[in-house]
């Protein structure tokens, strides 16, 4: 092969050899091998080798590295043991395959992994869209490293709230439009939940089978519901009566029992406890009913809400 | 095909060699289990062009371990308007699935198996009991919480059979309820709610509906003919399900702020140097724009159009009245 060919292609042959070849060999070797494939010059040879080796690596591939010894001492040498790569058989029928195929064409998760797999699977993409679907969004650059971390049982090191956290995660939730990790926080030395979302800048990752998760843990129970989330705080007031006009009121009750109930009015208006501990999560529950809504008591919170209102109406900005 | 979003399917510009030798790498062990697959179909199943595909298989055809006998070529060839590749040869077993796709596939699964239709004992169930053998240890690592949500199973089973359903339908931007009658053509989730997109018979056309606000359903037992599935009813079609006649906004979300716009759908997502981010999302009413914007307070503000930027402000107002 006297030729220049392409990077892929001499990827592929160099590939090939490391697979093909019992011993493994030096890139003097393998440049004798692949001829003109790489430049002539050995420093540009070397930086050659070194991203085909690096972007094949990338790709899955576990290219070794052995250092000879007898006449070639010190020089490195290389290998790939296709068993290191190569998938096992996981004896998927073809109904299984379906099935996955199925399940991966209905919930769309904004990123091409789940395709990937299935073709390393023997299976197929659909080409159709399902007449159902479910979005859950995969594609957060975070996610890679996090199912990593969640899988491989690494610690993961990241800033949450402008505090350095290092975090033994125990698992990720998608609830309700958004991922969570749960896991031990060595800061907080307890169990906490972060949201994917909210994490500052970059995750580092340590080594695998780190840490082990204890027994009985739940993931499913492990983080709170919207309507828990409410009383999941840390403020001073813990319940707000709210009014709610008669046009909302009967939802609110399907929301929160007859016991959240506290009167009810002639025109079919109902007063409301409400647990309000996470003003934030407050907020949210409250301005969604916009003025068919209004917080009566304790004085405090009806003034919070005030002011949320008077801060937005007040006409420094849209 | 849309593969707007998909990762290894369409790109600008010419392809890297990293992408066509890792894209050979998953096509050449697919193909071998096949043997034989028509140019076209194969093409279209990994998202490139027939051209291009044709010039990966050329290039794998010509390589190979020196001396580069025929014996010890990847044996591919295309056979009119076939490719063929019959000789298992060096690349014929599949890659290893790496983290992120065990991960990925984990996932969708365990979001389907929430869906109707899916049992404890079906394929589905069987295929991620064999997939957790890729997974380091036997604990299950991701929870999908899909909440379950009345009337979604009988929108599915209405899409499949085209029967039209009487509904009692709240309006949030509208804080008013009506009836209607609707022939659904698709159900979805995003975002944690689920969504039926229906022809209406009150506005004459098709409408997206949040089945959580629907108070009431009734069965007609009136059949409209069944539209075959279309791939131009899905999010990943630059949110082509909803209705061009709605008024389109564009929103600068804060990063504090962002998980608020996040629970709503969107068209287009931008993110600004400075982190904040561009949604534009359809509003189906400045009534419910309002009521965005007063929920996510000061760190969300209207970019466009500027008639829509003072509707947080006039929304406040109008709430801040009940507070004397």
């Amino acid at each position: 092969m006297g030729v220049k060919v392409s990077q892929a292609e001499r990827m592929l042959n160099l590939l090939a050899l490391l697979v093909q070849r019992s011993q493994p060999l030096t890139l003097r070797q393998i440049r004798n091998e692949l001829g003109t494939q790489y430049p002539e010059s050995d420093v540009a040879a070397r930086a050659a080798f070194e991203r085909d080796k690096a972007e094949l690596r990338e790709m899955g591939i576990p290219i070794e590295m052995v250092t000879l010894g007898g006449d070639h001492a010190g020089e490195g040498a290389y290998k790939v043991d296709r068993r290191s790569y190569e998938l096992s058989d996981l004896g998927l029928t073809k109904a299984e395959l379906d099935a996955l195929k199925l399940a991966a064409a209905t919930v769309r998760i904004g990123a091409a992994h789940g395709e990937a797999a299935l073709w390393k699977l023997g299976g197929e993409r659909a080409l159709e869209q399902p007449l159902t679907s479910v979005h859950i969004e995969l594609d957060h650059e975070l996610m890679p490293v996090l199912a990593a971390g969640v899988m491989d049982r690494r610690v993961l090191q990241f800033v949450y709230n402008g505090e350095n956290r290092r975090v033994h995660p125990y698992g990720l939730l998608a609830r309700g439009g958004f991922w969570y990790i749960v896991g031990f926080d060595e800061l907080r030395d307890d169990r906490r939940t972060f949201r994917v979302d909210r994490i500052e800048g970059t995750v580092i990752t340590g080594a695998p089978k780190s840490f082990s998760r204890p027994d009985g843990f739940n993931l499913a129970k492990a983080v709170a519901t919207e309507h828990e989330l409410l009383g999941d705080g840390d403020g001073v007031h813990t319940q707000a009566q709210v009014l709610v006009d008669a046009s909302l009121a009967k939802r609110v009750r399907a929301e929160f029992g007859d016991d959240a109930v506290v009167n009810q009015r002639a025109d079919g208006a109902m007063e409301f406890n409400i647990p309000c501990a996470n003003l934030a999560a407050f907020r949210i529950w409250l301005f969604a009913m916009l003025d068919r809504a209004e917080v009566l008591s304790p004085p405090e919170i009806r003034s919070q809400v005030r002011g949320w209102l008077k801060e937005l109406a007040g006409g420094k900005r849209s | 095909m849309t593969a707007k979003r998909v990762g290894v399917g369409r790109r600008r510009g010419p392809r890297g060699a990293a992408e066509r030798v890792s894209g050979l790498l998953v096509m050449l062990p697919w193909l071998v289990a096949r043997e034989r697959v028509k140019l076209a179909q194969m093409a279209e199943q990994f998202k490139l062009s027939e051209a291009e595909l044709i010039d990966d298989l050329m290039m794998a055809a010509v390589c190979g371990v020196p001396p580069y006998s025929p014996d010890a070529l990847i044996d591919v060839f295309i056979d009119e308007d076939e490719v063929v590749a019959e000789v298992p040869l060096l690349f014929s077993r599949p890659l290893r699935l790496n983290t992120a796709e065990v991960f990925a596939l984990t996932s969708v699964g365990k979001a389907a198996m929430q869906l109707p239709g899916a049992t404890a004992t079906g394929p589905l169930a069987t295929a991620l009991a064999k997939l957790r053998r890729l997974l380091p240890s036997s604990q299950d690592v991701v929870e999908i919480d899909i909440e379950p949500v009345a009337h979604v199973e009988a929108f599915t089973a209405a899409v499949e059979s085209g029967e039209q359903l009487r509904i009692t339908y709240f309006s949030a931007a509208r804080a008013q309820s009506s009836e209607r009658t609707i022939t659904p053509r698709k159900v979805f989730e995003d975002g944690g709610h689920w969504y039926v997109t229906a022809d209406d018979d009150r506005s004459g056309e098709r409408r997206v509906f949040r089945i959580d606000r629907i108070e009431h359903l009734e069965h007609t037992s009136n059949f409209a003919p069944v539209e075959p599935s279309t791939t131009d009813g899905d999010l990943g079609d630059d949110g082509k399900w909803f209705k061009d006649s709605l008024q389109r906004v564009t929103l600068r979300v804060q990063p504090r702020a962002r998980w608020v716009v996040e629970s709503y759908p969107f068209v287009s997502r931008t993110k600004n140097p400075d982190d904040s981010v561009d949604i534009t999302m359809a509003v189906s009413s400045e009534h419910w724009l309002g009521r965005l914007l007063l929920r996510a307070g000061t760190d969300v503000s209207v970019v466009e159009p500027a008639s829509m930027r003072d509707v947080g402000k006039r929304t406040a107002s109008a709430v801040l009245r009940r507070y004397g």
